[in-house]
């Protein structure tokens, strides 16, 4: 069990955490879920993932904010974040931007809907 | 007094400011997809909830704003035989993962019955229970729910209404609208092997006897991808359809399932159809797209495939199909949707 792969996913669509969950551990990763970055902090604490898959926006703790949290913390600054994200040209009302995302210094960026191939490429890349 | 044990779940989500259309007819053929959503998605308006039965009735939620207008296009489409009712000042209560099991979605159930909650509609998504409520229950709700249901990031009811964003942030997020040419979505999962089962109750008020009835139907070992749970006009009677599925495909658990039904709703009369199968297609994200149940729907019927249920809700659709048409449901949803087919 140790010697798997432990992949967290944050988002707080439970549809869409279950979806990713499901692609990863068929692929043979060890998966955590959190639902919104609060928890998502708090799952870091308690287990430190290989990579982080998180979604942008979130209640309490949005995506942006938590990434920028762990990469100005010397001890999570090198866990690999993928962000997911709707933003990007088709959604121009959002607030949350790419400029944002690009300066929280996150690993990758995969816009949703999630392709599964896309997602798995980018967590194996990562690791 | 009865000590409750709590379960511990992920997360619980209220979706607020919303209206509930109730439809019923008994027409047949693809009402749903040509009376209901066709109008709705020329006019560009989105659901944010529906669950329909075959050949009865469906639910469906939207936007506040666009209730009034949701029922004037309906009723402009509706047969003679049909009949609309509009719930203004709903919200959609759900809670999550139910990972399938019975006992989280009994306990969902019996919370809100337990404190007088009327419920509107039930409906399940992949991961999540929701239940369509009246938006001045809400507080009654959450707080019910939180002597159910243990939530890692929320102690009490006081913390989760504190961490709720403004109603600002909701419409940010509600008006991240797009239109995709070929609508995407993360996964199509096929489930056969399922039963589905459909009953009527008197009124949502015996729901705790279903809720119960679901609770011992976790001691079979089965599972509930599916259940939606749609009232009679006027909160009259209560259509009841959930699929259950076994450990093994072989068990026959009909009779007991059917056993435990009557034991606590004595006098329903439960329904079953087997073998259907489930098409579980997660996260088109409906809720923000307008047009999305219909293209679903468009789809199956020109490949002639019969839908027995719907749900949509979250950010999947579920549906129930019969389960020879099954690969021939599976392929004309690979062409219409964008999506890893498993």
């Amino acid at each position: 069990m140790a010697d798997k792969k432990y992949v967290l996913i944050v988002d707080d669509d439970p549809d869409l955490v279950e979806t990713v969950s499901m692609i990863l551990e068929s692929k043979g990763y060890d998966v955590g879920k959190a639902y919104d970055g609060i928890e998502g902090e708090e799952a870091i604490k308690k287990r430190r993932p290989d990579v982080l898959v998180l979604d942008v926006m979130m209640p309490r703790k949005n995506g942006y904010q938590l990434c920028k949290e762990l990469k100005s913390n010397k001890w999570t600054s090198d866990i690999p974040v993928i962000l997911l994200t709707a933003v990007g040209e088709a959604v121009p009302t959002t607030t949350y931007t790419h400029a944002e995302g690009m300066s929280v210094e996150a690993e990758d960026f995969i816009p949703k809907p999630v392709d599964a191939k896309t997602l798995v490429e980018a967590v194996e890349r990562l690791l | 007094m009865e000590k409750i044990e709590r379960i511990r779940v992920g997360g619980l989500k209220v979706l607020e400011g919303g209206a509930c259309v109730v439809s019923s007819s008994p027409s047949g053929g693809n009402r749903l997809g040509e009376k209901i959503c066709a109008p709705l998605a020329l006019n560009r308006i989105n659901l944010s909830l529906l669950a329909h039965v075959a050949g009865d009735r469906e639910v469906l939620c939207t936007a506040a704003p666009e209730g009034e207008s949701a029922l004037s296009r309906l009723q402009f489409h509706a047969g003679p035989d049909s009949s609309l009712e509009l719930l203004p000042g709903t919200i959609v209560l759900a809670v999550y993962p139910h990972s399938n099991r019975p006992e989280i979605i009994g306990h969902f159930i019996r919370s809100l019955a337990r404190g007088r909650i009327k419920i509107h509609a039930l409906a399940s998504s992949p991961s999540a229970i929701s239940a369509v409520l009246s938006s001045r229950r809400k507080k009654a709700a959450v707080n019910q729910l939180f002597e159910h249901f243990l939530f890692p990031s929320f102690d009490s009811p006081r913390d989760f209404f504190s961490a709720q964003g403004p109603p600002e942030e909701y419409v940010q997020k509600v008006v991240a609208t797009y239109q995709e040419k070929v609508i995407k979505v993360y996964a199509i999962i096929p489930r056969p092997d399922l039963d589905l089962w459909g009953m009527s109750v008197p009124s949502a008020d015996v729901l705790e006897g279903f809720a119960s009835a679901l609770m011992d139907l976790a001691g079979l070992g089965l599972s509930v991808p599916f259940l939606v749970a749609i009232p009679g006009l006027g909160g009259k009677e209560f259509l009841l359809s959930f699929s259950l599925a076994g450990p093994t495909p072989e068990a026959d658990h009909g009779p007991e399932v059917r056993r435990l039904l009557k034991k606590h709703l004595p006098d329903s009369r439960p329904m079953r159809l087997t073998p259907v199968a489930g098409i579980f297609l997660h996260g088109p994200h409906f809720g923000d797209r307008y047009g999305i149940a219909y293209t679903l729907l468009q789809a199956l019927a020109q490949a002639r495939v019969t839908l027995l249920a719907l749900s949509c809700t979250i950010s999947s659709i579920s549906l129930i199909i019969r389960q020879h048409e099954l690969a021939l449901a599976q392929m004309v949803l690979g062409k219409t949707f964008e999506a890893q087919v498993e």
